[in-house]
């Protein structure tokens, strides 16, 4: 049920906190017994600047957050493929307003084809909502916020996959957000549908 | 103010953060029920979310800073050598800190106003729309800054008993400067190192920062006191903002109108001061306290010290610049703005990595260690601060932040995973350390553990289960009345992982009641007896 991509973050992050919660228990097993050798060097207490080890672990996060930051901006990342990288013209645009908890779309469902750039412009009316589409499973295609106007909230996307998706509003509104539900809102054709 | 009166003043002030506590973890409970679409004749919609609203004010003010405030009125003085510059300010903080969390809670709880802790605007003035009348904005906006108002006094104290003179033996040349202006402007050279900047300009040769005039958990303590004292204005003017919405609807129907605030303009600033208590009360007091504890237990000295100061002032400079994480499925906002928020976020984990590393290589140098109950505690803070902050760097990058923003990832294993098994943990570890210093007894070592072990691994199944449900697409701040679906195996283990956190809290209780008795506890509230 989960979308490749949440899969694959959720695997990582996953394996790495694994490795930290052992870590963090051979750490407490390990310090309870007394040093093999004589413990090392004090260099940090004369207050001298940053010790070797240290400097390591400075240079390994340093590199960490780089390549972080160079993974997560590069086109390896679906979202940021077609938000950073593409530098597409929307075959499509569609309007959808929202005023008073409810969801005002153009056509019910909004077609759309598959791998076709679709622009969404949404403006509120009122207040600060979310708007999200997501898949039958329930799983997140994407979203973003709805800032109410003067704003319009705009995303291109495209959509790999046919069949009928959900939009809901991400952003709590009052009570009645849970409620601001649109089932089967968008249809998305071609593709294996063809 | 004498030691034993700051004892009690701490006393109070812990005392009152558990039960805030207890109440948050109540309020948790009863939500974790109600997503799971039980107790639906109790609660409604409204009701659920005014409980959500009340739940990060409690947790949050309630307990966290009450907590942090009480430990930090005994140690800086404790630490210093010397008295708390005001002790009627020390309990007009004490005061207003309690009766704001309590008239945010009961605002909530009687009228269900319910504009969450995020306050988009205009939300909490959305009356028309919303059902909710002007004078619970009013009720709420009051409570909210007399919270902040609470944060501000405890601050200016702390800051004036680190910078200026003890009152009784003042010197005549220093007496002259006890202005907060003189405060303001010792705190910001100090904060920011600009004492030396200005030393490097005149060409001062071999010239040593004010800031190693004190002892490191005296800098994490201001340096992490300026973040909190800008949160408290942003927030505490939004209180006050609701305060002055609610009056104007109060006397005139039409009351002021909601678009003079811009929605995206207010949004920047208000997660600007917002995110300065995850960055400053969090990050920087946190790592304050386990400077400070750390050494203290093991009888040796920091590792690092000197590298551990440069990091606070990075973590503070850091947290400055880092609100746009919050923002990025803003598509109004800036794209510069939203990498930028991405770029310096990524620096938290320099900061927090160097931190971490600084507390477990002085654990190291100190084998065979024997781990007393708050050296456990903060071993166990550290892996909850790990595994909290990771998935907090995950969900801060622009292109993931779209499927991951506003789902339960975000509040579940960043969110409480971070608080209660990061924070909270570290402030169980300064309560089990400093209750022989407060009350003359120790805590029973082996309860200490069950509440550990329940608490963290608690902590970690709900926080871990609300994230994979997050990460299957389950929304954070949203009921699912037509069912929970596929999310509902998720919703039961996060239930089971908040009641291990419960009965972990109660065992700490009874340990409590155990060792000093319920009358002992009582008396701390009680006036002093007059000796003779």
């Amino acid at each position: 049920m989960l979308a490749p991509f949440q899969y694959l973050v959720e695997t990582i992050y996953l394996g790495i906190i694994a490795i930290v919660i052992g870590f963090i228990l051979l750490f407490y097993w390990i310090t309870k017994k007394p040093p093999k050798r004589r413990i090392m060097h004090e260099d940090h207490l004369n207050g001298g600047g940053i010790e070797k080890g240290e400097k390591r672990w400075l240079y390994f996060l340093l590199t960490i957050a780089i390549i972080g930051n160079l993974l997560t901006l590069s086109p390896l990342i679906p979202s940021s493929q077609i938000l950073l990288w593409q530098d597409v013209k929307p075959s499509k645009t569609v309007t959808i307003e929202i005023r008073s908890y409810e969801f005002i779309l153009p056509e019910k469902p909004i077609v759309v084809r598959v791998g076709e750039p679709i622009e969404f412009i949404v403006i509120s009316h009122d207040l600060t909502y979310g708007f999200g589409v997501f898949r039958k499973d329930g799983s997140m295609v994407f979203q973003m916020q709805v800032v109410p106007k003067p704003y319009e909230n705009r995303i291109t996307w495209i959509f790999n996959e046919p069949g009928l998706y959900d939009i809901r509003s991400t952003e709590y509104s009052g009570p009645k957000h849970p409620f601001m539900l649109v089932k089967d809102a968008i249809l998305v054709v071609g593709g294996d549908m063809d | 103010m004498n030691e034993s009166e700051r004892k009690i003043l701490a006393l109070r002030f812990v005392v009152v953060a558990l039960i805030f506590f207890a109440l948050a973890g109540l309020e948790g409970i009863l939500m974790r029920l109600r997503i799971m679409n039980l107790l639906t004749e109790i609660f409604t919609e409204e009701h659920y979310y005014a409980i959500m609203t009340a739940h990060p004010f409690v947790g949050i003010y309630g307990w966290a800073y009450m907590a942090v405030m009480g430990a930090f009125y005994f140690l800086v003085p404790y630490v210093l050598k010397k008295d708390i510059y005001s002790k009627r300010a020390a309990y007009v903080s004490f005061w207003l800190m309690t009766l704001g969390v309590f008239t945010v809670w009961a605002t909530s709880f009687i009228t269900h106003y319910a504009p969450l802790y995020t306050l988009y605007w205009p939300l909490p003035v959305a009356f028309e729309l919303t059902g909710w009348s002007p004078l619970s904005a009013f009720t709420f906006g009051v409570g909210v800054a007399t919270i902040l108002a609470g944060v501000l006094v405890f601050f200016f104290n702390m800051f004036a008993t680190i910078f200026l003179p003890a009152r009784g033996n003042p010197k005549p040349e220093t007496e002259v400067k006890a202005t907060p202006w003189y405060v303001a402007k010792e705190l910001i050279v100090t904060a920011f190192n600009l004492d030396k900047l200005r030393a490097r300009i005149k060409g001062v040769p071999n010239y040593v920062e004010k800031v190693f005039n004190y002892p490191v958990f005296v800098v994490a303590v201001f340096r992490g006191c300026v973040d909190t004292t800008l949160n408290a204005f942003v927030i505490g003017g939004v209180g006050a903002l609701l305060a002055v919405y609610g009056v104007s609807y109060l006397v005139s129907q039409s009351g002021l109108a909601a678009s003079l605030v811009d929605p995206l303009i207010y949004k920047n600033v208000f997660w600007w001061g917002l995110d300065l208590i995850a960055d400053g009360n969090v990050l920087i007091f946190t790592a304050g306290a386990w400077y400070l504890l750390v050494p203290l237990l093991l009888n040796r000295p920091l590792y690092g010290e000197r590298v551990v100061r440069s990091v606070i002032l990075a973590d503070l400079v850091v947290s400055l610049l880092v609100w746009n994480h919050h923002m990025l499925a803003d598509t109004p906002q800036p794209l510069i703005l939203q990498i930028q928020g991405q770029i310096f976020t990524w620096g938290e984990l320099i900061t927090m990595g160097l931190t971490m590393f600084a507390i477990l290589m002085t654990i190291w140098l100190a084998r065979p260690v024997k781990y007393s109950a708050p050296l456990k505690f903060i071993l166990a803070s550290i892996l909850g601060y790990a595994v909290g902050g990771l998935a907090g760097i995950i969900q801060a990058n622009y292109s993931i932040n779209r499927y991951f923003h506003n789902t339960q990832w975000v509040i579940g294993i960043h969110g409480h995973i971070q608080l209660i098994v990061g924070l909270s943990l570290t402030i169980f570890a300064a309560i089990y350390a400093l209750f022989p210093m407060l009350t003359g007894k120790s805590l029973d070592e082996k309860l200490a553990d069950m509440h550990l072990i329940l608490m963290t691994a608690g902590g970690l199944i709900m926080g871990l289960s609300m994230g994979l449900a997050g990460a299957s697409g389950m929304l954070r701040r949203t009921l699912y009345p037509e069912g929970l679906g596929p999310f509902e195996p998720y919703m039961v283990a996060a239930f089971l992982g908040a009641v291990m956190m419960a009965a972990g809290f109660a065992i700490f209780l009874l340990n409590v009641l155990r060792t000093v008795g319920l009358r002992n506890l009582i008396g701390i509230f009680m006036p002093p007896k007059n000796k003779g």
